[in-house]
């Protein structure tokens, strides 16, 4: 009785933050940093509307909003998945290397002469994954079994060291400074649709394995030896765990450039509306996540026209504050 | 003489001083008015360092060659134009970090730096030579001339470089008269994956643009005394359709990154685009370089797009 009221309500947040998603959709392809107003879109949308208006809506709006949709999703699933698995509330998916790799290897191939506007999403991909292996290897598989501290903090090391390696590169290179800098930033506007569709594939690996790394997530979070005690293997579990965050994040991060506290603030509010139970914030997750992008994106847009604020900018500016206030306002969940 | 001294600036006139004092033999010691006070020079230096790419264009059109010069914007030695002239200059750093050592290795006997040069670098700067700043002007599409004429008197060359400004005029008032560029609209853009940096219209080479006759546009996008704009949104990029693009790139290879730009269709559907009249230049040259020299170049660049294409 209490299980099925508590899924009714469940279903009900979930039907909610849909609608809202659908709504954000619909104003990121209505408004714009362009001439190109409500009024107009909506008669592209109704299936006719001037040249110009097609085009910006159906190729500009449209493609930043379906990249906006995949960043969010892979961020706020990310964000989840690690707090869980280093039952830190305050982890990141930055923290694992993830974003300081994919921008080493973003600035090595700006060195060697490709610049910001031909490169290839695999770049920042494979950084992104060499990144993490080498905060696993820096943590050691051995550690991981029973101290997910030592994986954060190795982290965060690993990630100051290879920030400190980026910034050395880029000051042998003013060229490679300058095409990085908005690089850095995170931004969903002139990313093409072929971008998206190169790291689909890995986005899809990494939704598959979650689908079936939940369950024993979910038991993780009663206690390592409670866990084992129903089947699971814990350290298999979190290297798993590690390696989706690894794929999520990169591709995020290929297409969009890092975009800051995302995995940080959607697990939050995902588990204030849903409880601390991970096969349910999940689901929010993967419904917050591309909402808190998709709104950030628009007022991005709306904020400085005729230019547009960095998305990256924007989710710090609103990020921050929110996290500032939740770790004041009350002793830090575990997890 | 007197006609044109009285309706030229303060500064135009004391070259033009120093230049009939030179035509009268007492060329020795001169008092020159610099951003910090007056400075004193005497005769014509030979040790000469310049920390500002428009001073070592200027000392070079005046017949000096510097022996040491800082690197350009995006690079590691001196702008590409001018690398063929001073091929074994040394380097004492960036303008935004000097490397007071090397500077002082080089014994200078004079310096010539930026507008721009910090105070606290001056201080440090000019107890190593006598250091001659113009004043800054902020950006304006002439202010090399005047910063060009100050280092030409410092080196006591004044004559020279003022022959060479001189040349860049004839030379732009010239093609704008052949090249049939009146009314022909254009902007100097640098491009982004994001959307394009709009450069200012009161830049050096936005300047000689306007001096060949073109009409350059901003599109109402550069903050006064800004040298771009924001990266303009993709959506507004119809704002800098002109008849002609002028692209500037900091790598080598200007028809790679205008191959880069084609891939994003909000810049391949441009009409300018369309039309092929998107012109790649070096961005070392069109958006940090400035001087007589640099002029000449940025005017060959401007002469060949026109000439290219039968318009």
């Amino acid at each position: 009785m209490i299980a099925s009221a508590e899924r009714r309500r469940l279903a009900g947040q979930g039907l909610t933050l849909a609608g809202l998603l659908l709504l954000a959709c619909l104003a990121s392809l209505l408004w714009g940093a362009g001439d190109v107003g409500a009024e107009r879109a909506l008669a592209v949308l109704a299936g006719h509307g001037d040249e110009e208006a097609r085009f910006v809506v159906g190729t500009l709006r449209g493609s930043r909003t379906l990249v906006g949709l995949a960043v969010g999703m892979a961020l706020g699933v990310a964000g989840a998945l690690l707090q869980a698995v280093s039952r830190n509330p305050l982890a990141e998916p930055g923290l694992l290397g993830v974003s300081a790799g994919a921008a080493f290897a973003v600035a090595i191939a700006l060195l060697l002469g490709t610049s910001a506007a031909t490169l290839r999403v695999g770049v920042a991909q494979l950084g992104a994954l060499l990144g993490c292996l080498c905060v696993l290897g820096v943590a050691r598989f051995r550690g991981l079994g029973n101290d997910p501290v030592r994986l954060v903090l190795a982290g965060a090391a690993f990630t100051g060291l290879l920030s400190a390696l980026t910034t050395l590169l880029l000051l042998f290179d003013q060229r490679a400074a300058d095409e990085i800098r908005f690089w850095v930033v995170g931004s969903l506007s002139g990313r093409r649709l072929e971008d998206l569709l190169a790291v689909l594939p890995s986005l899809a690996v990494a939704a598959a394995i979650t689908l079936v790394i939940a369950r024993p997530l979910a038991a993780l979070a009663l206690g390592e030896r409670l866990a084992a005690g129903l089947g699971h293997h814990p350290g298999r579990v979190r290297l798993l765990v590690i390696l989706v965050v690894a794929l999520l994040v990169g591709g995020a991060t290929a297409i969009a450039g890092p975009i800051a506290f995302v995995g940080l603030v959607v697990p939050f509010a995902a588990r204030a509306l849903a409880g601390p139970d991970i096969r349910r914030s999940l689901w929010l997750c993967l419904l917050l996540g591309p909402l808190m992008v998709i709104i950030a994106d628009v007022i991005s847009r709306r904020l400085v026209a005729p230019s547009e604020l960095p998305l990256g900018v924007l989710t710090a500016l609103c990020g921050a504050p929110v996290l500032i206030a939740v770790v004041r306002r009350r002793r830090l969940p575990m997890l | 003489m007197l006609f044109s001294l009285r309706k030229t600036s303060p500064l135009m006139g004391a070259c033009l001083a120093t230049v009939l004092a030179l035509a009268t033999g007492s060329a020795q010691a001169r008092t020159l008015d610099t951003a910090h006070g007056e400075v004193e020079v005497d005769g014509q230096p030979s040790r000469v360092v310049t920390l500002y790419e428009g001073a070592l264009d200027a000392a070079l059109a005046a017949g000096v060659t510097p022996l040491a010069a800082v690197a350009t914007r995006g690079g590691q030695g001196v702008a590409g134009y001018l690398s063929d002239r001073v091929p074994d200059i040394a380097m004492v750093g960036t303008s935004r970090e000097l490397n007071l050592e090397a500077i002082a290795a080089q014994n200078p006997d004079l310096i010539l730096a930026s507008p721009y040069l910090s105070d606290e670098q001056y201080a440090l700067v000019s107890q190593l030579a006598p250091t001659v700043v113009p004043e800054s002007e902020g950006f304006t599409p002439n202010g090399w001339k005047n910063e060009a004429r100050l280092y030409g008197e410092a080196l006591g060359h004044a004559e020279e470089v003022e022959e060479a400004i001189e040349a860049v005029e004839t030379r732009a008032a010239d093609l704008a008269e052949r090249l049939d560029s009146q009314g022909t609209t254009t902007s100097l853009v640098r491009w982004m994956p994001q959307g394009p940096l709009v450069m200012s219209t009161e830049l050096f080479s936005t300047g000689l643009l306007e001096a060949t006759g073109f009409d350059v546009t901003d599109a109402d996008l550069v903050k006064e005394g800004r040298p771009h704009s924001d990266p303009l949104s993709l959506e507004n990029l119809g704002e800098v359709d002109t008849d002609l693009l002028f692209m500037a790139t900091l790598n080598e290879d200007g028809r790679e990154a205008l191959d880069a730009a084609r891939q994003s269709p909000a810049f391949s559907r441009l009409e300018v685009a369309k039309r092929d009249q998107v012109i790649p230049v070096d961005g070392q040259l069109w958006t940090s370089a400035s001087g007589p020299l640099a002029a000449q170049a940025v005017l060959d660049d401007i002469e060949t797009a026109l000439s290219s294409d039968e318009r």
